[in-house]
């Protein structure tokens, strides 16, 4: 599953125009390199792999040498919930498929694996989120500076 | 969803089996009276409140008295012929089973906190089917295996002591445990044939990961490998859930699979956009380096990335998504008027909380906000760098 690219999340630059359009790419760019910050902290993990090599795939880079784990059984809320109603069943499944395709490499996972992973994941992208804020706040702080100072 | 308790959690539930504790120290009393005989019987099955077989009573017994009935090989040969003393059986007659390993006790510490402590790391006891009536048992059969739930919480390592107690039923529960570390003991199959009480234990489930399960069959329901290992795996599952569930802020009062499963969708797809967003700020933060000559519109780009504040319009539909930090005053200076206009239409999307995770592209709800201005710029900054080197 490809992640959604920026352009698709972003709706207000849904529509790149000549003025913006460098500025998306360089934002584009930015957005893979913290993926990548994101693959590197965590390196052992199987939702880092299949990030570094969706990544890898999108830089046209082809030799990645990950390997395709087989896809996990269909019924994945069962081992959950086997004994209630199907409804419920139903409902939990939608939910984890929907996890799924947010975890990078979810799909290939069963459900309790999957949920490792799940946590894994959120603790490093909570990580990247304060790194980043971190650097915005700090470049925005220097750019400020330099405004101030006559820059 | 079941509740569950991991063994960490150990959250004053104790005193909800106050009621099961002294029905099992009347149960250990019938217990005594009935070896003094020496007869070792059917009858020395629990009370009706188990209705279970001489394996749930022997697990019920108090350690000493157990190990007591281990040691006397008498006892031992005249079990009567009802399916539970199976194991009984070969539990006396096995010679094995009287080497501790050195070091380890075998007399247990008192029997009323031993079940109190091990009602409260059982997550099966707060299962339901046969609920009432395998509680009890269940703290029984506890005595026996608080060390592998008990200890495991203190240190991830060795609960050789109940090896007498556990070798029955350690066969089916290590075929689930993907990370079994330790190999208790031989793998016997048939004896947790009929067994009334079981129930699934985690071990360490606080930490990344679970070493081993311990899996019981509940009464009345099959012990076959397979239900054992599905039970297994469920119990491993709920684990990881309540795991994720401390993971997601506001999470752990949800109770319910399903919203759970909501909330830490939202949440990761908060956390990702989150990053989108940001390297869209860091993009439009210091345009000098990669661009040249477009001075002039990214003075109005930037504005379009300023990530604004709550004047920025965009709703915030989830609080649960948004922690609340201070807003960066220096942001405020860039917000286009322009830019709250493309802000506020996007926040117009209606609200589609159970779909929204379901479409490829779910991206209507645009999420910038105020959290992603957490930090004061010059001051910090230092502070930030260090950060920044220690979580790089």
């Amino acid at each position: 599953m490809e992640k959604q690219d920026s352009n698709r999340s972003l709706s207000f630059i849904d529509t790149p125009t000549a003025a913006n359009a460098g500025f998306l790419e360089r934002g584009r760019r930015i957005k893979m390199a913290a993926e990548m910050g994101l693959v590197e902290s965590s390196r052992g993990r199987h939702w880092s792999r299949a990030l570094r090599s969706r990544l890898l795939r999108r830089k046209g880079n082809g030799a990645c040498g990950c390997k395709e784990e087989g896809l996990a059984p269909c019924k994945v809320a069962e081992d959950l919930v086997g004994e209630d109603g199907d409804d419920e069943v139903i409902e939990i499944e939608r939910r984890v498929r929907a996890l799924q395709k947010l975890v990078p490499g979810g799909e290939d996972l069963a459900m309790d694996q999957l949920f490792e992973e799940t946590a894994d994941y959120i603790e490093a992208l909570q990580g990247q989120v304060n790194v980043m804020r971190a650097l915005a706040g700090l470049l925005d702080g220097l750019e400020k500076e330099k405004r101030l100072m006559g820059g | 969803m079941e509740p569950t308790r991991s063994s960490g959690a150990g959250s004053g539930n104790s005193g909800t089996y106050t009621p099961e504790i002294a029905e099992s120290l009347r149960f250990e009393e019938e217990i005594q009276s009935l070896m003094r005989e020496n007869t070792v019987h059917p009858s020395l099955e629990p009370p009706p409140a188990t209705g279970g077989s001489s394996f749930t009573a022997l697990l019920g017994l108090p350690a000493n008295q157990a190990v007591e009935l281990l040691h006397d090989p008498d006892s031992g040969d005249s079990p009567a012929a009802s399916g539970g003393c199976e194991m009984w059986r070969f539990r006396l007659r096995d010679p094995k089973v009287m080497t501790l390993p050195s070091g380890c006790s075998p007399t247990f510490p008192s029997n009323a906190s031993l079940v109190e402590r091990a009602a409260r790391f059982s997550i099966f006891a707060a299962e339901d089917s046969p609920e009432a009536a395998s509680v009890p048992s269940h703290t029984h059969s506890s005595d026996h295996s608080p060390k592998p739930k008990a200890e495991p919480p203190d240190s991830d390592s060795q609960p050789i002591c109940p090896i007498p107690g556990e070798r029955p039923q350690r066969p089916a529960k290590r075929k689930e445990a993907e990370k079994g570390i330790k190999v208790k003991g031989p793998a016997k199959k048939g004896r947790s044939a009929e067994e009334g009480s079981a129930k699934v234990a985690e071990d360490n489930t606080g930490g990344d990961k679970l070493p081993y399960v311990h899996v019981r069959a509940r009464r009345g329901q099959a012990t076959d490998s397979h239900s054992l290992a599905e039970r297994a795996r469920r119990g491993k599952i709920n684990a990881r859930m309540k795991l994720l569930q401390e993971l997601v802020p506001g999470c752990s009062k949800i109770s319910g699979t399903a919203l759970v499963l909501d909330e830490i969708i939202n949440h990761v797809q908060s956390l990702q956009r989150q990053v989108e967003l940001l390297s869209m700020r860091l993009a439009a933060v210091n345009p000098r380096i990669d661009f040249s000559g477009v001075d002039s519109f990214l003075s109005a780009e930037c504005g379009r990335v300023a990530v604004g504040n709550g004047r920025g319009g965009v709703g915030m539909e989830q609080s649960a998504w948004m922690e609340a930090p201070a807003v960066n005053g220096g942001r405020r200076q860039q917000q286009q008027l322009q830019q709250q206009q493309i802000w506020h239409v996007d926040s117009v999307h209606p609200h589609q909380m159970p779909s929204v995770w379901e479409r490829d592209d779910p991206s209507h709800l645009f999420n910038p906000g105020s959290s992603l201005l957490g930090y004061e710029p010059a001051n910090s900054a230092s502070l930030h760098i260090n950060q920044l080197k220690t979580e790089l």
